[in-house]
C-alpha cells in the first residue's frame, strides 16, 4: 500500500545543513500497525510527516496506492489527504475555537462527500466510537488530554482513512490515559485500518506489528514484535 | 452544517479578537463617512447661502453712484433716484433670460412658452413722511417675494394691495408706526399692513408700497429704477444672460451676482477636494493598519490553517474561511463606521464649518458597508493566501 524508497531530507543549507533522513526505505501493507522508535531527534517526525506529504523531501519516492505522492503540487495532494491519510498528532491539534463536534466535522466538511445530516450522524458516531458523545458540545480547552486525543481520533476515522498517521499520540498524555488510546489504536488495527505510529515507549511498541528504529536519520533496526518480545526476554 | 456555520461559530467564540480586528476597519470607514458627511453638510449649507442671495442678476441704469447691499453681498454700485428705466422693457430682458437659460440646455421641464425666470421690477423713490428722510421701495409684491426668500414678516402681514405698505423694522420704529396706522405718500394715503423682521440689510430702512402706488404717487409712471432677476436654476448661465441683455438693450447695464457665488462655489469645490484627497489618505492609512491586524490575526492563526490543510482543506477553501470571516468584519466594521462617522461628522463638522446643519446620509450606509466589507477581505486575503502556501508541517512548527 504504502512504499518508500531511498528518503532523504536536508533542512536548511550551507553550514546550518542538518540531515533529518539518508536513505530511508520502508514498506507498509494493507493491515499493518508499524511503531517508528529511536531517540529524540533521530528523524521520527521527521518521517512521517514525509509519508503523509506534510513536507517535502530531498530525495527518493513516497509510493501510495499505487501513486508516486512526493511529486503531487499542493491542488493534488488535497484529495490525498482527504479521506485517504489522516493524522494525529502528539500536541492533538483540535482547533480551539470549535467544540468537539465540529473538530469532528471539518474533514466531512472540507471533502463535501456527505450532505448535512449525513455528516452529522458520522460524526457523532465517530464520537460514540471514541466514547465521547457526551462531550460532543464542548470546547478543547473544556477537556482533559486524553479526552482531546480522542476527539483527534474521531477526526481521524470519520474520513474512514486507508493510513493514519500517528506522532506520538500518547506522549502529551499520563500512562494510564496513554494505554486507552493505545486500546483504541489497536482496535482500529483489528478493525482493518494501517497505522504508522512514532513512539518512545517500548512498551506501546509492543503493540505494534514491527518495529522500525531509527537513529541519526537511518533505519538501524528492524523486528516484527514478536522478534522484539523475544528479545527483551533474553 | 456547512462552513460558514462554523465560521460563524467561531467568529462567536473568538468575539474579542474579531472586534479587535473590526476595530481598523471602524475607524477607516468612520473617518471616511465623517469626512463625506460634512463635505455634503457644507455643500447644502452654501447652496443655502446661495438661495439666500436671491437674485442671480441685478439690471439697473447704466449710470450708477450709490453703494447698495444686498445681504451681506455687495451688488456694486447701484443709482436711483435721478435714472430710471423705462418699464416697457421688461419683457424684453425676461425674453432674452428665457431664451439663454433654454439654449444651455438646463430648462428641462418647462414649455416652449413657459416664463422661466423670475423677474422683480423696483422703483426707489427718496421722500419724507413724518418729517424723516426714507426710500420708499415699489414693488411688485408676488414677484419680489420670490427674490427675496429671506424676507420674514414680523407683524402684520404681507403686503398685497396698492392701498397697502410694508415697513422695514427700522423704518417702523424710525417712524414710530404700527399696523394699521395711515401713513401719506406724498399725498396718496396707505395702511401700514405689516412689519418685516430685521435682516441686517437695507430693507430695514425701507417702506415697501406696490410699484404701481409708488409711480403713481410720485408722478413716475412706465419707470422702474431696477430690476432684479431670479433665474431658478443652479448653475444657469447668468454672465451670458448677463452679456446678452448688456449687448441687446441700450441704457441698461446687468450685473451677475453669482460671479461672488461662483467664486464661493469655487472655494467650497477647492475645500471639497481637499476633503476628498484627505479621505482618500485616511482610507490608505485605514487599509494599511486593516492589513496589518487582520495580517497579526491571521498570523495567529497559521496552526489552525494547517490543520484545516491536513484534514482536507483546499487553499480554496481556507481562503474561503477568511473572507467568510472578512465579511462579517466588515459588516461590523461597516455599521459601526457609519454610526460612528456621522457621530464625528455631528461633533466636528460645526467646529470646521460655522453653523452647519449636519445631517446624517442614509445612502452612506450600504458605502459605508461596502468599503469595509472590502477593505477587510482585500486585507484578508493575502496573508490568509499566504498561510496557505507554507507546508503544513512548517504551520504546525511556527507555534
Ligand atoms: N524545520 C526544521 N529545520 C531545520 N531542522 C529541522 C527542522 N525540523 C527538524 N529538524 C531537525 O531534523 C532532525 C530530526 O527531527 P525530528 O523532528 O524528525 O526528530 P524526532 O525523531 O521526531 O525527535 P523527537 O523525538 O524529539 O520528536 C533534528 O535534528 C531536528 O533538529
Ligand atoms: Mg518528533
Amino acid at each position: 500500500m504504502l512504499e518508500i524508497n531511498n528518503v532523504s531530507k536536508i533542512y536548511g543549507e550551507g553550514h546550518s545543513q542538518v540531515v533529518a533522513l539518508q536513505g530511508v526505505s520502508l514498506k507498509v501493507t494493507q493491515g499493518d500497525f508499524i511503531a517508528i522508535m529511536g531517540p529524540s531527534g533521530s528523524g521520527k517526525s521527521t518521517l512521517l510527516n514525509i509519508i503523509g506529504c506534510l513536507d517535502n523531501l530531498s530525495e527518493g519516492q513516497v509510493v501510495f496506492d499505487g501513486q508516486r505522492i512526493d511529486i503531487l503540487n499542493e491542488n493534488e495532494l488535497v484529495s490525498v489527504r482527504r479521506g485517504r491519510i489522516a493524522y494525529i498528532f502528539q500536541q492533538f491539534h483540535l482547533i480551539p475555537s470549535l467544540n468537539a463536534l465540529e473538530n469532528v466535522l471539518l474533514p466531512i466538511m472540507f471533502s463535501g462527500i456527505k450532505k448535512n445530516g449525513a455528516g452529522q450522524q458520522a460524526a457523532m458516531d465517530m464520537l460514540r466510537r471514541v466514547g465521547l458523545e457526551n462531550r460532543a458540545t464542548h470546547k478543547p480547552s473544556e477537556l482533559s488530554g486524553g479526552e482531546q486525543q480522542r476527539i483527534a481520533i474521531a477526526r481521524a476515522l470519520v474520513s474512514n482513512p486507508m493510513l493514519i498517521l500517528a506522532d506520538e499520540p500518547t506522549g502529551n498524555l499520563d500512562q494510564k490515559t496513554g494505554k486507552q488510546i493505545l486500546g483504541l489504536l489497536e482496535e482500529l488495527n483489528n478493525d482493518g485500518h494501517t497505522i504508522v505510529m512514532v513512539t518512545h515507549d517500548l512498551e506501546i511498541a509492543k503493540h505494534a506489528s514491527q518495529i522500525i528504529v531509527l537513529e541519526d536519520g537511518s533505519i538501524v533496526n528492524r523486528m516484527s514484535s514478536q522478534a522484539e518480545k523475544e528479545q527483551t526476554e533474553e | 452544517m456547512k462552513l460558514y456555520r462554523i465560521v460563524l461559530n467561531d467568529v462567536m467564540r473568538r468575539k474579542k479578537r474579531v472586534l479587535y480586528a473590526a476595530f481598523g476597519v471602524v475607524v477607516a470607514t468612520m473617518t471616511v463617512i465623517g469626512i463625506l458627511t460634512i463635505s455634503n453638510a457644507g455643500q447644502s449649507k452654501l447652496l443655502d447661502q446661495l438661495e439666500k442671495y436671491g437674485p442671480n442678476l441685478t439690471v439697473s441704469p447704466a449710470i450708477n453712484s450709490i453703494d447698495m447691499q444686498m445681504g451681506d453681498l455687495s451688488l456694486g454700485q447701484l443709482s436711483y433716484g435721478e435714472n430710471y428705466i423705462p418699464e416697457d422693457i421688461l419683457p424684453e430682458i425676461q425674453q432674452i433670460a428665457d431664451s439663454e437659460i433654454r439654449a444651455s440646455g438646463i430648462a428641462a421641464g418647462f414649455g416652449p412658452d413657459e416664463k422661466i425666470s423670475t423677474l422683480a421690477p423696483k422703483i426707489y423713490i427718496n421722500t419724507n413722511i413724518n418729517d424723516v428722510k426714507v426710500t420708499v421701495v415699489g414693488i411688485d409684491p408676488m414677484e419680489e417675494r420670490k427674490v427675496k426668500t429671506w424676507w420674514v414678516i414680523a407683524e402684520g402681514e404681507y403686503l398685497a394691495s396698492s392701498n397697502q405698505v410694508m415697513l422695514g423694522k427700522v423704518a417702523a420704529d424710525t417712524l414710530g408706526l404700527k399696523i394699521g396706522d395711515q401713513v401719506s405718500l406724498n399725498g396718496t394715503n396707505v395702511t401700514v399692513a405689516g412689519i418685516l423682521a430685521e435682516s441686517g440689510s437695507n430693507d430695514d430702512l425701507q417702506v415697501f408700497a406696490t410699484l404701481a402706488t409708488t409711480q403713481t404717487a410720485f408722478a413716475k409712471e412706465g419707470f422702474i429704477s431696477t430690476a432684479d432677476i431670479r433665474a431658478l436654476c443652479n448653475g444657469c448661465p447668468v454672465e451670458t444672460i448677463a452679456d446678452a441683455i448688456n449687448s441687446n438693450i441700450a441704457g441698461v447695464r446687468a450685473v451677475a451676482v453669482q460671479a461672488v457665488a461662483a467664486a464661493e462655489m469655487g472655494m467650497m469645490n477647492k475645500v471639497n477636494t481637499f476633503m476628498m484627497t484627505l479621505a482618500g489618505i485616511t482610507l490608505l492609512v485605514g487599509a494599511f493598519g486593516v492589513i496589518n491586524t487582520m495580517m497579526a490575526s491571521v498570523n495567529e492563526r497559521i496552526r489552525d490553517i494547517g490543520i484545516m490543510r491536513a484534514v482536507g482543506a483546499s487553499r480554496n477553501q481556507i481562503l474561503k474561511v477568511f473572507i467568510y470571516e472578512a465579511i462579517i468584519i466588515g459588516v461590523i466594521g461597516g455599521i459601526f463606521g457609519y454610526l460612528l462617522g456621522t457621530l464625528l461628522a455631528y461633533i466636528v463638522g460645526p467646529i470646521i464649518f460655522d453653523g452647519i446643519q449636519i445631517a446624517y446620509i442614509l445612502t452612506y450606509l450600504p458605502v459605508s458597508l461596502g468599503l469595509a466589507t472590502l477593505l477587510a477581505i482585500v486585507a484578508t486575503s493575502y496573508p490568509a493566501f499566504r498561510a496557505a502556501k507554507v507546508k503544513v508541517a512548517d504551520s504546525f512548527r511556527s507555534m
